[in-house]
Order: C-alpha cells, then structure tokens, then sequence
C-alpha cells in the first residue's frame, strides 16, 4: 500500500466533502445534537462534565456516520469511476485506507467544533479535563469502528441508501447487545458483553484509557476494513 | 504489443466472451467491432486488467495482464463507455487526481495536466465542474484522463457515441495525432474506415472475421461496376458487344431508346474495357463507377450469417 496514493484519495474524498453540501448538513446536524445533548446534560444534571453529551453523540453517530460512509463504494460504481481507479495503479488497501481516513478526518472536525463545550464548562465550573480528553478519545475510536462498518456496507451494494439502512442494521446489535444479555442466561451474557460496544467505552468516561478497549476498537476497524477489502476484491470475480 | 491468447469470460452460465485470440503490433490502431453486447466492452475490461477472465491469457508489452497489473496499469490508458467523472471536481482537480495516483509529483501533475487539456481542446475549462459539462467535454475529460501518464498502449470503448459530426472528427484527429498503439471498439463503422489498420469483427463472444478493414469488406463480396452508355446516334442495341467484352454482366437495369445502364459484378476491373469500346463505338460513357462494398455490408453479412 503506498502512503502517496492514500494521500491522494484522502484528498479527492475532502474536497468531494465539502464541495457539496455534504459535509457541511453533517456539520449542522452534528453541532445541533452536541449542542442539545450538552444542554440538557447540565441542566438535568447540573454537573461540569460532558458525560451525558459524549454518549449521546456515540450514539448518534451510530446512525450519522453510515450515512456519511454509504456514498464511498455504490457511488463509485455507478458513476463508473471505480473501473478509473481499478485500472489505475491504486491497490484496494489503499483506495479503502484513504477513504476511511478522509471520514475520520470528518469525525474529527465535527468533534474539534464542539471544543467549545468544554470551553463553556472551564468557565463556569471546573471540570475534568483527562476525562474530557479520554472521552473525546473514545468518541474517536467509536466514529472509527462506524466509519469502518459503514464502509464494509457501501462495498456490499451499488444502491447508496441500501448501504446507509445497511451499515446502521450492521452497527445496531453491538449497541443493543448490552440490553439483550440481561434477558439471556449467564453463560451467553458474559459471551455476548465482549461483542457489546458500550462497556467498552466506559473506561473512558472515566478518564482511563484501558489498552485492552483500545485493541477491540482498533481490531473492530480493522476486521471491518478488511472486510471492505474482501467484499471489494470478490466483487471483480463475478 | 497486445496477444490476447483463447480468452474467455463467463459469468456463471453466460458466456460473454468465447475463446477470444488475436494480437495488435506496436503502433497499430487496431478496431473492435461488432454488435451491443457482443462482448467488446468485456474483452478490454480483461486486457484493462479491470475483470478477470475466466480462461485465457492476455499479454501486454510482454506482462500477463492478470499475474503483473501494476505493469499493464502503467502502461494502459483506458476511456469505459461512459467517461469515469467524479461530477463535483473541477475539470483542473479531476485530472490532477487523476494523475496523482499515475504517480505524477506536484509540478509534473500541473504541467502535465495543462498540456493535456491544451491537446484535447480543454484550454481555459480547468474549473469547470464536471457535473456540469456536456457530454462532447465530458467525452474529452475521458480521453484526457486516458492519455495523461502518456501510456503505451490506449483502449477506447465507444470513443464518440453519443457526439456531434464535429467532435466526431475532433476525437478522430485526436486518435490519429497520438503516437501509442490503440484498440477502440465501436459500432460505428465508418470510424473504423477512418482508423483502423487491422479489425476483428465479434459477435456473440467469437471472432467472426479479422484482418484489415479492405479483407473484411471483401467477406460483403466482389466489387460491383454501375456503367451507363449513351449512344450519340439512333438507338442502343449493341449491348451484347458490351457484355462479351467484359464478361460477367450481371443486370441490365434499363435500356432506353438511347442508352442502357449496367450493373456489374466482375472478378477483373471492366473498366478500362469499357471505356476503350465506347471510344471505338462513338457512345457516350455517362458514368463509371466502382461500388467497392463497404465494412457496413461485411458487418451486416457476418453478423445475419453468424
């Protein structure tokens, strides 16, 4: 995988962003929930923290980023410009990396623009700033494993919002696992929590960064990307 | 430069491509023809490296187009039928993507990108966005992607479907100024006429002639000779004479009082016969006209026999 050809796809999905509206209605919904989880949080609670407004967003995203991820693959084939890049010397790793680090690059806009929270906490109460900065990191490494998700679901189908209802029906039972294994028996609750996504964000509400909720992150990105890499390549033979 | 060696595709039982073999020479505007859907768009797929085929081997420039693809890339430009644009880049970002990932640096990409646009007649559009082009600039947007790492060998599928005469000729003038070996595949015959050195002719995933483009319009039949004679005074009735002398008459289409029109389908030129005949008899020649039959005749005789 060549970093050049990353970094040249990296640049043609920021400037496809936001020379369409794209990217800029993603802002503004984004902003608008931030900045309504971030005023209900204080007000029903009344503590500085941002507790309530990151997992809310985590959640949010949920839905949001394969929304925004759905274009990448069904978009490329219908404008036929998939067969400009297949015939091209760029690898499918580094057609997927690029792709995946330009959303990213998105998510963390989207999070850079709601520094100003924190900001608001700082000035009227004192809150903890390595949970704030923990917590951002988790919010990272979640809006990871979506856009990853979300990009394994475009590569399955040419139809765009096929792809979106598709990454989101992906993405759902990892969220809702956590409510299911109280239902189930013991046996399949503790196999089952591994799979769930929000125990693994916890550790970083709490300030901590635990490295063993870092590697299911990461592995979740990873599996998923490769995924997008083997629905990608299987595709060519049919 | 190209051998394409008992290719075929299929797709679960449908055979698009069928044991496929033919090779283009370095330098050689080599002409795809044939009926939609007979498989054209999927045999340069395989040789863009693109899809995989079924079975067969397609070389290019010496390297197996599925065992080396970072060679053929680099050698191959490649226009699909419809011009691969991303519509909300400019015409300027497009190509300079475009020619990032071919491996341009950034002062390159910029010359480079200028001087194409300059040959394909693009000069002054660079910020155009290509969502809104017409489709003759979008065709150029095309070409210009596909010759921009100036490959070796450029593959054209339907290079002027769907443009006005004008760009049709623009886009003929383009392929005749470019000094790589070309494969185009067109339904368009006369573009072929116009192009090409050698052809093959594909219908329903075979190869149902080849060679140059006067040896497939030989497949249409012999040469027929369209001769009318006046005589200057009293009536015509010396067409015997005519007919023994040229042999092979194949219609007489009319004979008037004065004069009589022929048809003629004859193995040897006639003409110079007749002309010496009407010299020598004091008739007026009115016409004399060879009817070579064109690739169109071939096209329409190879695929209804087929």
């Amino acid at each position: 995988m060549s970093m050049s050809i990353v970094w040249a796809i990296f640049k043609k999905e920021m400037k496809i962003y936001f020379v369409s509206p794209l990217a800029y209605v993603f802002l503004a919904v984004f902003l608008f929930l931030a900045g309504l989880f971030f005023f209900l949080g204080i007000s029903i609670s009344g503590e500085a923290s941002l507790r309530v407004m990151v997992g809310n967003l985590a959640i949010s995203l949920l839905f949001l980023l394969p929304m925004l991820t759905m274009r990448h693959f069904a978009e490329e084939r219908r404008q036929g410009t998939f067969e400009l890049l297949m015939t091209s010397p760029v690898s499918l790793q580094a057609l997927i990396f690029g792709k995946w680090l330009a959303s990213m690059a998105l998510v963390v806009i989207m999070l850079a623009c709601t520094v100003l929270f924190p900001i608001i906490l700082a000035h009227y109460g004192d809150p903890d700033w390595g949970i704030i900065l923990t917590s951002y990191l988790g919010l990272v490494l979640v809006a990871g494993a979506f856009c990853a998700a979300g990009l394994f679901s475009s590569s399955l189908t040419d139809d765009q919002v096929a792809a979106g209802m598709l990454g989101v029906l992906i993405l759902l039972p990892f969220w809702l696992i956590s409510s299911a294994t109280s239902i189930l028996g013991d046996q399949w609750a503790e196999a089952l929590q591994n799979f769930a996504l929000l125990p693994h964000l916890r550790s970083f509400g709490k300030g901590t960064i635990d490295s063993s909720d870092v590697v299911w992150f990461l592995g979740f990105i990873f599996i998923f990307l490769f995924l997008t890499y083997r629905s990608l390549e299987s595709k060519r033979w049919r | 430069m190209v051998e394409v060696t008992g290719v075929t595709k299929r797709y679960g039982p449908l055979v698009a491509v069928d044991d496929i073999s033919f090779s283009v020479g370095r330098g050689e505007v080599f002409g795809f023809i044939g009926p939609n859907g007979a498989g054209k768009t999927t045999t340069m797929r395989i040789l863009t490296g693109f899809i995989p085929a079924t079975l067969g081997v397609a070389k290019i420039d010496g390297f197996d187009v599925f065992d080396n693809p970072r060679e053929v890339k680099g050698r191959v430009g490649y226009l699909p039928e419809t011009p691969p644009l991303y519509p909300d880049l400019s015409v300027g970002d497009y190509l300079r993507f475009v020619a990032e990932i071919r491996g341009f640096s950034r002062n390159e990409r910029i010359r480079r990108v200028g001087e194409v646009m300059e040959q394909v007649g693009l000069g002054g559009w660079e910020d155009r966005i290509l969502g809104s082009l017409s489709k003759g600039y979008r065709q150029r947007v095309g070409i210009a992607q596909a010759i921009v790492h100036k490959p070796s060998l450029l593959i054209l599928d339907e290079p002027t479907s769907g443009l006005d005469p004008v760009q049709t000729l623009g886009v003929r003038d383009l392929i005749n100024e470019l000094d790589s070996t070309v494969i185009l595949s067109t339904h368009i015959l006369s573009e072929v006429e116009a192009l090409c050195s050698s052809v093959v002719m594909i219908n329903g995933g075979k190869i149902a002639a080849s060679g140059t483009v006067e040896e497939l319009c030989s497949l249409a039949g012999t040469p027929a000779y369209r001769i009318v004679v006046e005589s200057s005074d009293g009536p015509f009735s010396d067409l015997g004479i005519i007919a023994a002398k040229v042999g092979g008459l194949s219609s007489v289409d009319t004979v008037t009082q004065d004069g009589a029109a022929l048809l003629i389908s004859a193995s040897r030129d006639p003409r110079p016969d007749v002309a010496s005949l009407c010299a020598s008899s004091g008739w007026n020649l009115r016409l004399l006209e060879r009817n070579k039959p064109s690739l169109s005749d071939a096209f329409v005789a190879v695929v209804k026999g087929a």
